[in-house]
């Protein structure tokens, strides 16, 4: 029973430490480096201890009722098959889990739970998983060992009562007249019991916690407060887009953005009957938003005019800027997609808005005359703007 | 001594047990009709009266304070009167009392279902109501004083301080809270603006869950379980310790509702801290509860009152454990504003408040009908369904509140939002679904206990005046030498009552008092202005029709939703909202930052149907805005009541109101008609139009500038 426990323990330990260790060997430091500051890691990670303490605790009283020789006998052969069981399966899944981190290191990470690794993410919902699996196992064992037998009651009822006089400092029942009090409303008695100490430790901890919580914050001044971690979290938001960018190839902006072809135009016509459809109608015949199967453009009807408009807006016009919900790549489809309906002549066609657009005829001059125009646009814009 | 004989009035307890089974379904109703109608929308049916937006309100009110409301008055009107040897001070008070109560919640089903309402969040009752409550509350005080005045018994047991403590803290919350300026007699301005309007009003909105969800339970709990189980209180120590720590610590906590706000950093600080400590208090309840049937076990397993209890005690441990959980800061940052907030509260209100309350009747009806139950097989069938429509609730809410709360916050690595909103709404609806099948089963056990009842009604027979004797109180009281130092406050009901609200005081002073007072706190912005009158019309619409129930309007300084919504929210843009609307859940995106997002156009076609803008909404439409025309003979009242608040329109202001409200209407309808659309300057959707193109435009001003 002794080498089970160790066995045991070492399990335990050892699915607590292996995730980390996995983490660490795996090299993807930017994730071990902001680990901590992940909430849903925080979470799972207070989970699992949490769990272990239930489990410990479990464990602990599963021992006390088992001190009796009648419940041993009547539990060895339930605890044996457990005790081998448990320690293996542990292990082995810990294995299981330690090795799947090897193929997850191959496979591209690209795939993220909750800002959390697909392999963390998993580990530590397999930590739970397992923790409960044990949870459960404790709970049926002390549910036989507190069976309905007969017999066994007055014994276990006692053994009950050690475990909770641990727990509570309780008065066992036996005595509890000793601390009776002379209360008597509408029959009610009141025993004077102590304070369980778990409960009153934990109580002066949560205090304790209180007073550094201020201290670290409003006193000393070293937690970062909302708006410090706001900042903190845009800037390095913006330094990994920016690290990522650095190495896409298909990157484009107002400026290189080009006519695509083929299935980019089939993307682009999805996304436009998903996100554009409301406004410009399904056909682009206009509705809320301009027709944008005519000639006319209110600000301008090239292929870069376009990805400016989607990619920043209008917003005094009440055409919104999409560069937070769509990519660049996306906004260049829609626009591609655009570029093909023009002249298609839905029916229910809004009237025309804007300036009539031609396109020009070589790629070099529509480049300079295109900014240009943009330009000019834009100051008549402000100039309107500020004469309203 | 002689023997003094008296009677306990049995008739007002069961007065207020069948108003609690009554409301109870009613209240159960509403919640249930909510839940469908955000799975099939089409259940708004295209009425003012049934959209989500009003129903919800009535859910919450009706579920609080009719069914638990009641079912506090049901429990203390039965055990003051044994814990006191006493019969109630005053057959009519009680009466008074009893009707007097039935008829705010009928008020307030009537006014909320027609969209009179403060919107303020578990506070939304207008304000005759609002007077009604007050003296309604100082009936019951009184005929609670009075009893306890006439007492048999020399000392409180530690339930009647819990009565005492709610009485007191809850009638310091509601007045505060409610301090509004009237407009009309269905309609005023809440006195508090922004970032004040919000810490009164969760202050008040969290301290409803704790003194009137909680405090009068404990005390109904300390007296049914060791009534029900047979068994003497745990201790005596504890009950004196987490009486006293529970009702200090809880009044601080509120600010935990506006983590990551525009509230100031220190006050959230304290209601994480507060939070933090308040567990162990919560939990002492819980601790004296659960062993206080020490050596009851076995009942409990045949005993369905003791099953009920039993479950209770634990919903209210796990709640109250969870709650501290929810208010660091890391862990609002995902739950505030989702489901999981909507599933915590239920896990209290249905399992805590609920079965609390179903054990109590079961307990009590066959006492006062003297019989026994008419069917205990119903009653543990009840008690199964209910649990398992406790569980089915609550777990896929937890699940869905997470998972959307995560997709919220999911960037791709180029940079953008990886879903829009909508996509987060889709992925809502099995677990809506879901959620309903929950409440269904909690409401079918809920009905089998109102059979159960009747049955067991008809086979008894009622004893009013239930005969009791005791000996009068002695004119002296000879302190015994041994007594504890606690027994000195209990003989003293009435310093007991001032201590009691001296402790609930301290908090709420300490949060409050340098948000009025210190500039520093709320910095101005000078380009924020006061609402054009056409606006203030157009936010009366937004608050009647509570858009603040799926919309916040408060985007939290996080790269996700600045990235979605825009600037984060400032206290300065935020002073001159009587009332505060920042919402606490978000079915539907954040709209602090609507105006000038889309065209007017968008917004009329989205109020007549919302799917045609925004395919796939669930969101309800509002035909009746396009028919109903703005009341503009009310303007220079609404005018002169914010001057009053202290908001800045010039001198004379109200009297070209209606003109400058009418410059505005032309203005939009006349942009509305450029995109095709042919509407009267004077309807109500015109108003908000003008509403939700200003909301957080202010501010955009100034960077442009």
């Amino acid at each position: 029973m002794k080498a089970n426990t160790f066995i045991y323990r070492i399990a335990v330990l050892s699915c607590i430490v292996l995730p980390f260790s996995g983490i660490a060997a795996s090299g993807t430091v930017t994730e071990t480096s902001t680990v901590f500051s992940n909430s849903l890691f925080n979470i799972l990670l207070a989970t699992i201890i949490l769990l272990l303490i239930v489990n410990v605790v479990l464990s602990q009283a599963l021992k006390n009722i088992a001190q009796s020789d009648y419940i041993v006998n009547k539990l060895k052969e339930n605890k044996e098959k457990i005790n081998t069981i448990k320690p293996l399966s542990i292990l082995l899944l810990c294995l299981f889990l330690t090795n799947n981190a090897d193929a997850q290191i191959l496979a591209k990470r690209d795939w993220e739970i909750g800002g959390l690794g697909l392999w963390t993410f998993y580990s530590l919902a397999g930590i739970i998983l397992l923790e409960l699996i044990v949870m459960i196992v404790l709970l049926r064992l002390i549910k036989i060992a507190l069976g309905n037998d007969v017999e066994t009651k007055p014994l276990l009822v006692a053994k009950e009562n050690i475990l909770l006089q641990k727990l509570t400092g309780a008065v066992a029942i036996e005595n509890e007249g000793d601390i009776m009090l002379d209360h008597d409303y509408d029959g009610i008695r009141e025993l004077d019991n102590d304070l369980p100490p778990w409960w009153k430790y934990g109580f002066y901890l949560t205090i304790m916690v209180a007073v550094v919580y201020l201290i670290h914050y409003h006193v000393a001044h070293t937690g970062a407060l909302q708006l410090t971690e706001y900042n903190t979290e845009v800037e390095k938001g913006k330094q990994e887009v920016a690290e990522f960018m650095k190495n896409a190839a298909n990157n484009v902006d107002e400026s290189s953005v080009k006519m695509l072809e083929g299935t980019d135009i089939e993307n682009g016509k999805q996304l436009f009957i998903s996100t554009c459809a409301a406004c410009h109608g399904k056909f682009g015949e206009g509705g809320v938003g301009p027709n944008l199967t005519d000639a006319y453009w209110v600000h301008g009807g090239s292929i870069r005019d376009i990805f400016k408009t989607i990619k920043y807006g209008w917003p005094d016009k009440g055409m919104k800027s999409w560069k937070e919900d769509l990519s660049p790549v996306q906004i260049a489809q829609i626009s591609s997609f655009v570029k093909t309906i023009i002249g298609t002549n839905p029916p229910n066609g809004k009237a025309p808005q804007g300036d009539l657009y031609k396109e020009e005829i070589t790629v070099s001059d529509t480049l300079q005359v295109d900014s240009m125009k943009t330009n000019i646009k834009a100051d008549t814009i402000k100039v309107t703007a500020s004469s309203k | 001594m002689e023997l003094e004989k008296f009677n306990y009035d049995n008739k007002t307890v069961k007065w207020f047990a069948y108003a609690t089974l009554f409301w109870g379904i009613v209240g159960m109703l509403a919640g249930l009709l909510a839940a469908l109608q955000l799975v099939f929308p089409v259940l708004n049916m295209d009425l003012p009266y049934t959209t989500f937006g009003r129903v919800r309100p009535v859910h919450t009110n009706a579920v609080i304070f009719a069914f638990v409301g009641n079912g506090i008055f049901m429990g203390v009107y039965y055990s003051l009167q044994r814990l006191l040897k006493a019969r109630m001070f005053s057959d009519f008070l009680s009466k008074l009392h009893f009707w007097g109560w039935q008829l705010i919640i009928v008020g307030a089903a009537i006014t909320l279902f027609l969209g009179y309402t403060t919107g303020k969040e578990y506070a939304e009752l207008e304000w005759p109501l609002d007077i009604l409550i007050t003296l309604v509350w100082v009936v019951f005080g009184w005929n609670m004083f009075g009893t306890i005045l006439r007492r048999r018994e020399r000392h409180l047991y530690v339930a009647i301080w819990f009565y005492i403590a709610t009485f007191i803290t809850v009638a310091m919350l509601h007045v505060v809270n409610s301090i509004e300026i009237p407009v009309s007699f269905w309609k005023s301005y809440s006195w508090y603006a922004g970032v004040q309007d919000a810490l009164v009003q969760w202050w008040y909105g969290h301290n409803a869950v704790a003194f009137f969800l909680t405090t009068p339970y404990l005390g109904l709990m300390y007296y049914f379980i060791p009534k029900a189980a047979n068994r003497p209180v745990y201790s005596y120590r504890l009950s004196i310790i987490h009486f006293w720590a529970l009702i200090f610590i809880y009044i601080w906590a509120g600010p935990h509702h506006l983590l990551y706000t525009a509230v100031p950093d220190w006050a959230q600080s304290l209601g994480v801290v507060f939070s933090v400590m308040l567990i162990a208090p919560s939990w002492g309840g819980m601790i004296n509860g659960l062993l206080t049937l020490r050596g009851a076990w076995d009942k409990v397993r045949e005993d369905v009152v003791l099953k009920f209890l039993v479950v209770a005690i634990t919903a209210y441990g796990m709640a109250t454990f969870e709650g501290p959980m929810l208010s660091l800061k890391s862990v609002n940052a995902i739950s505030h504003f989702t489901d999981w907030t909507i599933a915590h509260v239920h896990v209290g209100a249905l399992g805590w408040n609920g079965f609390l309350t179903f054990g109590i009747i079961y307990w009590l009806i066959p006492r006062m009908f003297q019989t026994k139950l008419y069917s205990t097989r119903l009653a543990n069938m009840h008690f199964w369904i209910g649990t398992l429509g406790i569980i089915i609730y609550a777990v896929p809410m937890y699940w869905a509140g997470v998972m959307q709360s995560l997709m919220w916050k999911e960037f791709t690595p180029e940079g953008q939002l990886k879903w829009q909103f909508m996509d987060t709404v889709t992925k809502m609806a099995p677990f809506y679904a879901a959620r309903a099948i929950g409440g269904t089963l909690f409401l079918i056990g809920a009905l089998m206990m109102v059979y159960n009842i009747i049955k067991t009604v008809k086979q008894g027979s009622f004893l009013a005046e239930e005969t009791a004797e005791a000996p009068a109180l002695a004119k002296e009281y000879h302190q015994h030498s041994k007594d504890h130092w606690h027994r000195w406050i209990e003989r003293r009901p009435v310093q007991l009552m001032i201590v009691s609200f001296i402790v609930v005081a301290i908090g709420g002073i300490i949060e409050f008092v340098p948000t009025f007072l210190v500039q520093s706190n709320i910095p101005t912005i000078s380009s924020v202005k006061p609402y054009t009158p056409l606006e203030l019309n157009g936010r009366d619409i937004y608050v009647r029709e509570g858009c603040y129930l799926c919309h916040s309007q408060m985007v939290r300084p996080f790269r996700s939703e600045t990235s979605r919504y825009g600037e984060y929210s400032k206290a300065g843009e935020f002073v001159y909202d009587h009332p505060f609307q920042w919402g606490s859940k978000r079915t539907g995106p954040d709209l602090a930052r609507l105006g000038g997002k889309y065209p007017d156009s968008w917004h009329y076609n989205h109020m007549l149907d919302p799917t045609s803008m925004s395919p796939n909404s669930i969101m309800p439409p509002y035909p009746w805005l396009f028919d109903d025309k703005v009341k503009v003979s009310e303007i220079v009242g609404k005018i002169k009541a914010m001057k009053r608040l202290g908001v800045p329109y010039p001198d004379g202001y109200e009297n070209i109101a209606a003109k400058e409200m009418e410059k505005q209407a032309n203005e939009i309808a006349a942009n509305l008609k450029k995109d095709g659309i042919q509407t009267m300057p004077d309807k109500e959707i015109v108003a908000l139009i003008a509403y939700l193109q200003r909301m957080g435009t202010d501010i955009k001003a100034t960077a442009k500038n």
